[in-house]
């Protein structure tokens, strides 16, 4: 239980923070309405962080691009569109295209998949799919990676937890809460302001760090006597946060549901990843007998706490300013 | 225990600080590296069936060869490779890696008992030849740590199917088998050093 | 069982060969400087033999010794990282990267029971150096704290992990002198030995 270093903990409470608000800023979206056939005006209706002009757009060979004006001639906007300059400061961009006749689309270009091919107005083909797989199933490894207040969570919940089928139990209520909630505010059954969500997060952390201190103490808290109950109540929480990603890449209705059911995925790769190095860094803790000293033993769960409640302090102070 | 740690780091900084060049290792070809090091030994016939009659060898003599053979021979094959990649001459490589595999079946078939030191030192010279013709490719490679790597693992899992046929001589059929062995292994490498030394065309 | 170690290795390996530092970068630009940190290192051949060797090292001298290098090892990545970068100190060489690897390959094979103070100095060492080679390869737009944290993550995660396997691997009991366990330890040590040796053979010659 108590076998992780503090050296990891104090680590991660100096550098989490920082780096959920390198996450937020990394998206541009980039937007293509058709005015007569075959050409379009261009409009980045959110700007990534290193400003639009420094954005290097390469069009297919048949297209003329020179902000706004894109021309595409009879063959209109087929082909491949590849952002080659995608970097730190800019990890995706999103291109929605809006044709005359049918349906709006979008793409979307990350470092992971540098390259999108327009396919025009017609049905979707097998390529289609696949390079959904790709895109999403990549975005969600990369947004629960980059997420780490709910790694933090999860790190909570096995803690408190340990090894063995009692994780394996609560890691799947965890995964069913937040994926049951993520198709909810995906398909926008359920609508959640993005501030306080963030705030309910950080506060869930907080929680999970009392439930461990409360444990060292001896008492059986909540989340040691139902934890997949507490498991899945978060997840819920936690799942319209992960949905909040989605929404700005203002997806195609019809996409939507495949999109998802890939990005879900991802994200379950990511954490199952994630839960796999804790365990087997416990295990090697036990191996090892490198454990903390008796006056360490709260440590852990007041660094979790700690970090926990500095991100819920600065999310309320967002959620403040903002009313 | 940490401010001992401290105590002791400017004796170990100390110790390392060495007029050094910098050098920019290029991480290109890794791949390749550890591939050309690992085929290296296994591609040239008269290294492979010496490498393997060594391990064969090394079971037969049992205890302590066995087991002082895995640990020591890379050493010592690798003290080989140095003098190749430094290009010092040493008298007919081709020859004397034949000439070991020659030796080394011969000792198979008839269960050669040397006394240790002497098994020893029988091995540990034709340990340098192998590593002299390995070491003098190394330097050419795109990535020589690769190489080196690759090398270095191919020849040691080459000794372990040497030393895993030798335990056969627990059995006296293995025995016969592995003795039969020996002797195509020094066929082998007498056709390899009548061919270095130019008698077959 | 030791052929079958072996191939792991080999697969291992040839796995790694596979990435290489410009997947690093890739990964920087993906997921940020912090995985850039921790990935870069084990996208370099020099950092997986060194960091292997020491934590085969820690694992083959005990629990009792090797636990301290859990933090020991971390501290000293960001020691030579801060060194590397804010002083511009580099003692990163072939040579010394290769003499590393040939002292700790023959502190394996030959087994020695080396007291802990030795093998945390060594550790720490050994940790500096990686941490500056790993500060060469910092950008201007790199996030240092990220890449710094990024970094001794992994290598508190690899020291610790490659030390419990090696434990788990060579067993509790230790009595008998030749059981086959230790001599694959030894022999695995004759092997980075022999690597070490011939490429400080390699960067003397060139």
């Amino acid at each position: 239980m108590r076998h992780l270093a503090v050296a990891l903990l104090v680590l991660a409470a100096l550098v989490l923070p920082r780096q959920l608000v390198a996450h937020e800023a990394t998206l541009g979206v980039l937007e293509f309405r058709e005015v007569r056939p075959g050409a379009f005006v261009g409009l980045w209706t959110m700007e990534p962080t290193i400003g639009a002009a420094r954005v290097d757009l390469q069009v297919p060979p048949h297209c003329f691009l020179r902000l706004p004006e894109l021309n595409c001639g009879d063959k209109g906007l087929i082909g491949p569109i590849t952002i080659t300059n995608l970097g730190a400061n800019m990890s995706a961009v999103l291109i929605k295209v809006i044709p005359i006749v049918g349906e709006p689309r979008s793409y979307t270009i990350s470092t992971a998949n540098p390259v999108v091919s327009v396919l025009g107005t017609g049905a979707p083909t097998l390529q289609t799919w696949i390079e959904l797989a790709r895109t999403y199933v990549n975005y969600g490894i990369d947004h629960i990676l980059l997420g780490a207040d709910h790694l933090l969570f999860v790190l909570g919940l096995i803690w408190i937890v340990g090894g063995g089928w009692r994780l394996v139990k609560t890691i799947t209520a965890f995964t069913i809460g937040h994926s049951a909630s993520l198709a909810a505010a995906a398909f926008g059954l359920i609508g959640v302001p993005e501030r306080p969500l963030n705030a309910c997060i950080a506060l869930s952390i907080v929680f999970v760090g009392v439930e461990i201190v409360k444990q060292q103490r001896g008492e059986i808290g909540l989340t040691a006597r139902y934890p997949w109950a507490v498991a899945f109540t978060f997840g819920l929480v936690h799942g319209i946060g992960f949905a909040s990603a989605l929404a700005g890449l203002g997806l195609e209705r019809r996409l939507l549901p495949i999109a998802l059911l890939f990005f879900n995925i991802g994200v379950e790769i990511g954490q199952l990843a994630f839960v796999l190095l804790v365990l087997a860094l416990m295990w090697a803790h036990r191996r090892l007998d490198a454990v903390l000293p008796r006056w360490g033993d709260a440590l852990p769960a007041y660094a979790i706490g700690s970090v926990s409640m500095f991100w819920f302090f600065g999310r309320l102070l967002r959620v403040l300013a903002a009313t | 225990m940490s401010l001992r740690i401290f105590r002791y780091l400017p004796f170990a900084i100390a110790g390392l600080v060495l007029p050094q060049a910098a050098f920019a290792h290029e991480q290109v070809g890794l791949g390749g590296g550890l591939v050309s090091g690992f085929l290296h030994p296994l591609t040239g016939i008269d290294h492979l069936i010496a490498m393997v009659a060594v391990g064969i060898w090394g079971a037969q003599l049992g205890a302590p060869a066995i087991w002082v053979l895995p640990i020591t021979f890379p050493l010592v094959m690798a003290i080989g490779g140095v003098l190749g990649i430094l290009h010092v001459p040493l008298p007919m490589p081709e020859v004397m890696i034949a000439l070991s595999a020659l030796i080394l079946g011969a000792a198979v078939a008839v269960r050669m008992r040397l006394p240790f030191a002497a098994a020893a030192a029988v091995v540990a010279v034709f340990a340098i030849f192998h590593g002299y013709a390995h070491g003098a490719e190394l330097p050419k490679s795109a990535n020589p740590l690769a190489y080196g790597v690759g090398f270095v693992v191919s020849t040691g899992l080459l000794h372990l199917c040497g030393i895993t046929i030798g335990t056969l001589t627990r059995w006296p059929a293995g025995e016969r088998l592995i003795q039969g062995l020996g002797v195509v292994i020094a066929m082998l490498g007498g056709y390899f050093l009548a061919l270095s030394l130019g008698a077959v065309a | 069982m030791n052929i079958r170690l072996g191939r792991g290795l080999i697969a291992a390996a040839v796995l790694l060969a596979q990435a290489s530092p410009a997947e690093a970068h890739i990964v920087a630009a993906r997921l940020g400087d912090f995985y850039a940190g921790a990935l870069h290192p084990l996208t370099d051949l020099q950092d997986v033999i060194l960091w292997g060797a020491m934590g085969v090292l820690g694992g083959t001298l005990g629990a009792a010794r090797g636990r301290w290098l859990v933090l020991v090892f971390p501290l000293g990545l960001l020691a030579g990282l801060a060194l590397g970068q804010d002083f511009e100190i580099t003692l990163t060489g072939s040579t010394v990267d290769a003499g590393m690897v040939l002292v700790l390959g023959l502190l394996l094979a030959t087994a020695v029971r080396i007291p802990t103070v030795a093998l945390c100095a060594l550790a720490f060492a050994l940790a500096v150096i990686r941490g500056m080679a790993n500060a060469t390869d910092l950008g201007p737009e790199t996030d240092r704290l990220l890449f710094a944290a990024g970094l001794a993550c992994s290598g508190y995660a690899v020291i610790t992990l490659v030390m419990a396997l090696v434990l788990a691997f060579r067993g509790a009991d230790t009595s008998v002198p030749t059981s086959w366990r230790k001599i694959t330890l030894q022999a695995l040590g004759g092997w980075i030995a022999a690597i070490g040796l011939m490429m400080v053979g390699y960067s003397l010659a060139s």
